[in-house]
């Protein structure tokens, strides 16, 4: 395709994802589990209790093309909530590298509750992981910037990456969780106690409520994904949202930390990295092949989109692709894109 | 199954919706199921083959590609239009009123439901053919219609401007995977050599040529009033249709 016209390639695209058998999967999909009347909207702020319950969309993006397969409510805006740590995360580590990184958070998991209050290494007063939200608010102090507003621009910028635009915050959600956010507000003062937290701690807390305020749809949630499974490139613009090298920092993270007190037996029946959040989203990545998402807002008792976790186990069934499955266990359907050799041989786009 | 046929040109006048409704009729006589989807919603024209007048048109293909009806809604037995014959045709046709012509062109419209509308038809009518005459030129229903076909045929006439532009959509159809991409030419012209006109057609588009049809004056003066291999199926024409229609059945 490389000698053709953009727009050629385009079109040819657009006829390719109309015409691929991978659209009536997942408009089955959608179809199967639309009814699933399950779980219960978040509401423990109360912009977010507003929510619809039908709502409900697919998004599968394919990591080497960008080719986009939707069914269902997929432009729906939605704040990514938690969806965001493991994305904060990576331009932590950028912005300091590892060693520094793992001085004010670590890797393990909790086997936590999403809405846990706190608990910290008693040696080193780290909290344990970057998914839980002391983790995440220790992470959102990592973030460089001279100002409070550069620190916000650079998140969005590196969001915008991932994305392909640049994302606004919601600013009803970010006043309501900042007006009601007395838990968090909680977690930051111990941290700071404990000197993990520089002073600044309304700062910081600032951006954390906005980093959990971006308003995404589905669509914008399956291109993260294939971004991050595409070794960190989107892969429509071409433009590098982190570094090659943190890559994998985000996925062992997500595959262990991602889905709260699941994560284990998500790890166990889908056997991909993957993050969840309140609002009702669900982000998973097939390293080198494809970014899946699913909204829906109502949650199970983890806190995971029950749609969403049903969808998703359903694909890695489907097609075989648990991380440690063999792909022969797939029920002869065929993805639109193969399996990769090796995630490290997932090329960005010419 | 029902095997997808779908009938492009590059330019229009080539003949394409006659050689659609005449094939249809032949597949009908046959004994065939048979569908007819009229995606050139910018020109429409098929209907009147097959004796659809205005005033009997209801619910169009616009009506389901704008989500107001099932596709077999849009769907009309044109039994009586084939005389007597084992099989039938339903056709689907595109509205001729000029607002929704406007309208379509327009504002456009999602080019997925187009392949929606046909598996639903292909399943409800239970099908064995379903024919696609379509728009010439490049377009996206075009391309849709290129990509879903088991069978294409491209309609060539023996000119320099369609062979430039029939080029231009087998590369698009390679692009697009399609296995059984075929040339038709048609309106030769009595003292042309055939063999010469295959081969050569052959040699620039590396695809088969899978029928040659005469320019059929019977035709042409009938002036779409109805379908012509009916009325003369003797005719040089009408025989060589039914002689594809027998390769596609085989």
């Amino acid at each position: 395709m490389e000698d053709r016209p953009s727009d050629i390639g385009a079109l040819v695209r657009g006829i390719r994802t109309a015409v691929s058998p991978f659209r009536n999967t997942l408009r089955e999909l959608h179809r199967r589990y639309r009814d699933l009347d399950e779980g219960r909207v978040a509401d423990y702020i109360p912009e977010l209790a507003t929510a619809n319950p039908a709502w409900f969309g697919i998004a599968v993006a394919g990591a080497g093309d960008g080719q986009m397969f939707e069914a269902g409510d997929c432009e729906q805006e939605f704040t990514i909530q938690s969806i965001s740590k493991p994305f904060v995360f990576g331009l932590a580590l950028e912005d300091h590298g590892r060693e520094a990184v793992a001085a004010r958070v670590g890797v393990e998991p909790t086997g936590d509750a999403f809405n846990s209050i706190i608990k910290l290494d008693e040696g080193s007063h780290r909290p344990h992981n970057p998914m839980v939200n002391a983790g995440a608010i220790a992470t959102a102090a990592l973030i460089k910037g001279d100002t409070h507003v550069e620190r916000l621009n650079r998140l969005l910028d590196m969001f915008g990456r991932y994305i392909g635009r640049r994302p606004k915050v919601d600013v009803a959600v970010y006043a309501s969780e900042r007006q009601t956010g007395h838990r968090n507000r909680s977690i930051a003062h111990l941290l700071l106690n404990f000197g993990m937290l520089p002073p600044n701690v309304e700062e910081v807390l600032d951006l954390y409520f906005q980093q959990c305020s971006i308003l995404v749809t589905a669509r914008d949630l399956a291109m993260m994904a294939a971004t991050l499974a595409n070794g960190g490139v989107n892969p429509v613009t071409g433009v590098r949202a982190l570094q090659a090298q943190y890559v994998q920092d985000l996925l062992s993270i997500m595959y262990t930390c991602g889905m709260y007190d699941y994560a284990g037996q998500w790890a166990y029946d889908v056997g991909l990295p993957a993050k969840s959040g309140v609002s009702g989203g669900v982000m998973t990545v097939v390293p080198g092949r494809m970014g899946m998402a699913v909204f829906s807002p109502p949650l199970d008792s983890h806190g995971n989109s029950v749609r969403g976790v049903a969808v998703c186990r359903d694909l890695s069934r489907h097609f075989g692709l648990h991380c440690f499955g063999s792909a022969s266990l797939a029920g002869g359907m065929q993805l639109p894109w193969p399996a990769p050799g090796r995630v490290a041989e997932a090329a960005p786009p010419a | 199954m029902t095997r997808t046929v779908s009938v492009h040109s590059y330019r229009g006048g080539t003949g394409k919706s006659n050689l659609v409704a005449n094939l249809a009729a032949a597949l009908a006589r046959a004994g065939q199921r048979v569908g007819v989807v009229d995606t050139d919603i910018q020109s429409p024209g098929i209907h009147v083959l097959f004796g659809l007048a205005p005033d009997q048109i209801g619910r169009t293909l616009n009506d389901f590609l704008w989500g107001n009806c099932e596709m077999i809604a849009a769907t009309y037995d044109r039994a009586s239009a084939l005389g007597q014959c084992t099989g039938s045709v339903h056709l689907v046709p595109s509205s001729i009123k000029a607002g929704d012509i406007a309208r379509i062109v327009k504002h456009g419209f999602d080019v997925a439901l187009l392949n929606d509308g046909f598996q639903q038809l292909s399943e409800a009518l239970d099908l064995d053919f379903l024919l696609v005459d379509t728009h010439p030129g490049v377009n996206e229903e075009t391309l849709l219609s290129i990509a879903v076909s088991d069978t294409l045929l491209l309609i060539v006439r023996p000119d320099r401007q369609d062979f430039q532009g029939t080029a231009v959509t087998v590369d698009l159809a390679r692009q697009l995977d399609v296995q059984d991409a075929n040339i038709v030419l048609n309106k030769v012209l009595p003292g042309m050599d055939r063999a010469v006109l295959k081969a050569r057609a052959e040699e620039a588009f590396g695809i088969p040529v899978l029928a040659i049809l005469p320019l059929c004056e019977g035709l042409l003066s009938l002036g779409s009033e109805s379908i012509f291999g009916l009325s003369s199926p003797d005719d040089p024409y009408a025989v060589a249709v039914s002689a594809m229609a027998a390769r596609l059945l085989r």
